[in-house]
């Protein structure tokens, strides 16, 4: 299945990238997917703690994700 | 209604706070965040501030109902600029209108704290020194 990844912030200037797309196996889970990234972006390494929404919202690694999910990737947040 | 707003544009406190009033109000209780001149010893020329727009309003408008409910404060706007600011600019508006100024304080409190713990915003210092992304504590999930 196909999932649409978004970088932000230091991590999307560090690895060059705003969005890319992945395929995965179906019953892939969220932790999974991320250690997939970590492999082809060893830079996202780097970060000691690293956020993950999917479709607009925190998620646990567990997450179950299904065909056309947005994963989101970013270092924690800065507004305000 | 513009209770949540993420935009480019700078905005206007008195707008803001007049679209607010009503009747029930005894106070209205603002918070306004601008830009700082200087970070960690560095002086700052500006900043740019890059959003994951989709996201921050969904949980813009999840804060908002949680201090609604939490505090029974009438209502609440929040305004939050992105892009390139210059220093002393507005970054960012919280106003809340309550009956009372005890409740508008402590609602006020709180959605500065979560929007600090988990709205996708982040803020970039660019200063003579080079260019650096302030990157907050860590408060949501793990990856």
């Amino acid at each position: 299945m196909k999932i649409e990844v978004r970088y932000f912030a230091s991590i999307r200037d560090r690895i060059g990238l705003d969005q890319e797309e992945v395929e995965t196996p179906s019953g892939t889970s969220l932790g999974d997917l991320y250690d997939k990234l970590k492999e082809t972006h060893e830079a996202l390494g780097e970060w000691n703690s690293v956020l993950l929404a999917v479709n607009g919202e925190y998620m646990e690694p567990d997450q179950i994700l299904s065909e056309g999910d947005v994963v989101a990737v970013f270092p924690p947040v800065s507004g305000g | 209604m513009m209770m949540i707003v993420v935009t480019k544009e700078d905005f206007s406190v008195d707008s803001v706070l007049n679209e607010l009033r009503s009747r029930e109000m005894g106070a209205l209780v603002t918070f306004v965040g601008v830009v700082r001149g200087h970070s960690q010893g560095r002086d700052v020329d500006r900043i740019e501030i890059q959003v994951y727009e989709e996201m921050a309003k969904a949980q813009l408008k999840a804060i908002r109902e949680e201090a609604m409910e939490k505090y029974g404060v009438e209502d609440v706007a929040i305004v939050h600029r992105y892009g390139s600011l210059k220093i002393s600019e507005n970054i960012m508006m919280i106003a809340v209108g309550a009956g009372h100024r005890s409740e508008g304080f402590e609602a006020c409190r709180f959605i500065l704290e979560r929007i600090k713990e988990s709205v996708p915003i982040w803020k970039k210092e660019i200063t003579p020194e080079g260019d650096f992304w302030v990157e907050g504590e860590e408060h949501g999930r793990k990856g």
